[in-house]
């Protein structure tokens, strides 16, 4: 029997601050879809929650009546191990899917933090990612397919359960980072990737941003293929990690080859043994979800010589020395700390905000104390916002998923 | 009276003057050339054909379109196979033939920025040099546009490794039903709000024109290891798929070819394959130690799958005849048949075998002959049904085959299209594949870009329409007046 039903809102069910009068956990995407198409008409604002690992994305909800968590949606539906691909429900956490893929050599290639917790809708409603971003894309590169559930309770699939498919729109995509202001994401396909026989972690400390950005070029024009490329901030330098995944003889390859060009530039590498490689994921993950105020900073990747590193030097400034998570392959970085004075953190992000409009970049608050968030826009202006209106208004006319959660208040 | 008077000479006349009077074609013969595309069994002739130069005349010949009250159809090469571009009774064809320059290589970023009428091969001949180029690689790379593969998020026999033409565009450029002209992503990744960019790709023209592209491109592999294995028929080539992807291989590519489809490739390209029953073609890539690797292990898979003879390319030439004759495949079969319909659908990759029986059985109960093609890592089945026109009852004899293989495709978990699109020609199979509520949720998306049905109306979505009702304002046709 699952935990299904209706219960009395908590404070601990507060998403950015706002309590819900009612949390609801359907035990079936009919019984969700049911319950939403009512509430909807009843003129109910609902949000959905999954593990709950990226409530600080966002703004507070303007509206609140219910939270629908999809808890007691956690089913594997279909795995079929010879086509590569996963079907689950929204509900299931990363962790559990990949013990149950891991028995067949194979995994979900999404390698976000806190992954007992965070689960397979919740990454595609956030877009969530770790290092194996780097080679194997994000959410909407893995995702092939989605079931949804519209505001007025309609039912919907867009893609399949096989890789190469363009039949219809791309709801699945759609819906990737869109934090459930669209719809409920019900359950969703990917495509999966085989375990691989050799993971190598190679380490190297101390470097400046430019010799980190010198050996990603070197790394791209050498023709290494690393799954995957992470920075941490580390004292006034950083610390620079390089995976490679796949057969032994290429994995041995690649190393050398790392190790060679490393030398050359008078950084050397250090092959790491598997307890210090996880020490630094270990790091990694504190730094993307433990301090209070976390930023998200997005640009070309060649900008964080120059403008980006401006911007996260602001942002850093501001939180009194935050601790940073760069993925320099692909111009991503999360900025991360205490806010020593609250007052310098909303110019800080419209500064960052406005050296990066100038390169095509964005500065996007990840999570944030609920006492700073009055005045404070999460998310930066969208371009295209026309559109985001027009789509948000056709999907859920009456404003009644997640209100004002989403960019520009929608 | 003239069955297709076009528009009248006033309305040419302002076209012309925002693309010029040699970029505007209304003569008859001129429209003639744009009645259909690469699905030459569809036809209907457009009402006029521009060829703008900018974003700035997109603009303005959406705005005129829009008074004029004239559905718009964009068109890149017309190769398109699904008759995705087909002129719809009474429309503006916007052609991009003029807008073909590549007007940025930014390599320490590793993209690049297109206008959508330059050729997918373009742009890798443009970054050989620096030993860069563009992943994705439908069989047409020579002629179709960047602006078409946007459309119809076009694949191409690497994308098993690579991924697909939605995994490699970074932002657009697109000039809306009102004729305003937005961007959507750009040079950095997440931008704020909804993956626009997501559902604008793959979304067959009808969410707007695209007239700018920035595209992620790729460092070239260090080494690429190719084999040609043949197989006494597709059970053991299947067989030999099945056992590569299972072993943890993923190959930038695997090709199957059947009897049929192998003769007619020897016919049309000289290659020296043997008749059998089928055979693989396939290509691992990545770090020479990798490549290395994972080639041994591939042949040896397929040499225990019951491989006849597994041969390897000694130089490049042959690596690229041996590709030649695969690419060259849809084309070939004009050798051995008069007419054919060139079909693509999806099935998952571990039915391989059951289908292609499946599709043996139907094809002799039909009466038929079917060359099959496929990208068999992907599972992407381009079945060619023969037919001879002048036979009376083939034609339709092979449509109905044609369509009972796509069924069929949809009943085995697949799809009905896997690069090809939707287009015309498959809107009545969409109901096959979703229910009324998946396509009237796909409908709303579009009316979210497009309220007035400007772009390529009747494609995708099947008729009878079932939606619109919600909102009162989607009945409207894109031929009547704007409001």
């Amino acid at each position: 029997m699952r935990a299904a039903g209706l219960r009395p809102g908590a404070p601990n069910d507060a998403i950015a601050g706002v309590v819900p009068r009612q949390v609801f956990t359907p035990s079936s995407v009919e019984e969700a879809a049911r319950f939403l198409g009512e509430a909807t008409r009843a003129g109910r604002a609902v949000a959905f929650v999954g593990g709950g690992t990226e409530l600080g994305l966002g703004a507070p909800p303007r509206d609140l009546d219910t939270v629908l968590r999809t808890a007691g949606l956690d089913r594997i539906l279909e795995h079929s191990p010879a086509d590569q691909i996963v079907v689950v429900e929204a509900g299931l956490p990363l962790a559990a899917l990949s013990r149950a893929l891991a028995a067949h050599g194979q995994r979900l290639a999404l390698d976000p933090p806190l992954p007992e917790r965070a689960t397979a809708g919740g990454v595609l409603a956030a877009n969530t990612f770790g290092p194996l971003r780097t080679r194997y894309g994000g959410p909407r590169d893995l995702v092939i397919g989605v079931t949804m559930v519209r505001a007025d309770g309609t039912v919907a699939k867009g893609g399949g359960k096989v890789v190469k498919n363009v039949a219809g729109f791309d709801l699945p995509r759609m819906l990737v980072g869109s934090l459930g202001t669209l719809g409920l994401v019900a359950r969703v396909a990917f495509r999966l990737h085989p375990i691989p026989e050799v993971v190598e972690t190679l380490r190297v400390g101390g470097l400046s941003g430019e010799q980190v950005l010198a050996l990603v070029r070197a790394l791209r024009e050498r023709q290494l293929e690393p799954s995957s490329v992470t920075a941490l901030s580390s004292g006034s330098g950083w610390e620079l990690a390089v995976v490679f995944e796949g057969f032994s003889a290429g994995v041995a390859q690649q190393r050398d080859r790392l190790v060679e060009i490393s030398r050359g530039a008078g950084t050397p590498f250090d092959l790491l043994p598997a307890g210090d490689a996880s020490a630094f994921r270990v790091r990694h993950d504190r730094i993307r979800t433990g301090p209070p105020v976390r930023l998200k900073v997005s640009a070309p990747p060649a900008s964080f010589a120059g403008g980006a590193r401006e911007a996260v030097s602001r942002l850093t400034a501001a939180l009194g020395g935050a601790d940073v998570v760069w993925y320099p392959t692909l111009g991503l970085a999360f900025a991360a700390g205490e806010v020593a004075e609250p007052a310098r953190l909303r110019p800080a992000i419209d500064e960052a905000r406005a050296d990066l409009s100038r390169i095509g970049g964005s500065a996007v608050v990840v999570s944030v104390p609920d006492a700073l968030r009055p005045g404070l826009d999460p998310w930066g202006e969208a371009k295209a916002f026309g559109l985001m209106q027009a789509l948000k208004q056709r999907l859920d006319p009456g404003a009644r998923l997640a209100p004002g959660r989403f960019v520009g208040g929608l | 009276m003239d069955p297709s008077p076009g528009v009248d000479k006033d309305l040419a006349a302002r076209f012309a003057a925002i693309v010029g009077e040699r970029h505007c074609l209304s003569g008859l013969a001129q429209r003639m050339t744009y009645e259909s595309d690469g699905l030459m069994s569809l036809r209907e002739l457009p009402d006029l054909v521009v060829l703008p130069a900018s974003t700035d005349e997109v603009v303005r010949v959406v705005r005129l379109a829009r008074e004029a009250g004239m559905p718009v159809v964009g068109r890149g090469a017309g190769s398109g196979l699904s008759g995705g571009s087909l002129p719809v009774p009474g429309c503006v064809v916007v052609g991009m033939a003029r807008m073909k320059r590549i007007l940025e290589v930014d390599l320490e970023n590793a993209l690049v920025r297109v206008e959508p009428g330059v050729t997918n091969l373009e742009i890798s001949r443009r970054l050989a040099p620096a030993g860069y180029y563009y992943a994705p690689d439908p069989s047409s790379q020579s002629v179709c546009t960047i602006g078409g593969n946007v459309s119809e998020n076009s694949g191409g026999a690497h994308c098993l490794k690579y991924g697909f033409t939605a995994h490699h565009v970074l932002g657009v450029r697109l000039v809306r039903f009102d004729g305003s002209a937005v961007d959507v992503g750009g040079p950095a990744l997440d931008a704020p709000g909804y993956d626009l960019l997501g559902l604008i790709v793959g979304s067959e023209g009808m969410l707007g024109i695209v007239t700018e592209v920035v595209l992620k491109v790729l460092r070239k592999p260090e080494a690429t290891r190719t084999f040609f294995a043949t197989f006494p028929s597709t059970d053991e080539a299947g067989a030999a798929v099945s056992a590569i992807i299972a072993s943890g291989v993923v190959p930038a590519a695997i090709e199957m070819m059947d009897r049929l489809a192998i003769e007619a490739a020897k016919k049309a390209t000289g290659v020296d394959w043997p008749d059998v029953g089928a055979a693989l073609l396939m290509d691992v890539d990545g770090p020479v130690a990798e490549a290395e690797h994972t080639s041994r292990n591939a042949i040896g898979l397929a040499t225990a799958a019951g491989a006849l003879e597994v041969r390897v390319p000694h130089d490049e030439a042959e690596r690229q005849l041996m590709w030649k004759g695969r690419k060259s495949a849809f084309a070939a079969v004009g050798r051995i048949s008069p007419n054919y319909v060139v079909q693509d659908g999806v099935i998952p990759r571990s039915e391989i075998a059951r289908v292609l029986r499946e599709i043996d059985r139907l094809t002799r109960e039909a009466g038929l002959r079917v060359a099959n093609v496929f990208h068999a890592g992907d599972g992407n089945l381009h079945p060619l049904v023969l037919y001879d026109a002048r036979i009376p009852g083939q034609e339709k004899r092979a449509e109905e085959l044609s369509g009972e293989i796509l069924r069929m495709c949809v009943r085995f978990g697949g799809s009905i299209t896997g690069e090809h699109g939707v287009g015309a020609e498959k809107s009545a199979y969409m109901n096959d594949m979703f229910s009324p509520g998946d396509l009237e949720t796909m409908d709303v998306v579009r009316s979210a870009f497009d309220p007035e049905r400007r772009f390529n109306p009747g494609k995708v979505i099947p008729k009878p329409r079932m939606c619109g009702e919600a909102s009162g304002r989607l009945s409207g046709d894109a031929r009547e007046p704007a409001p």
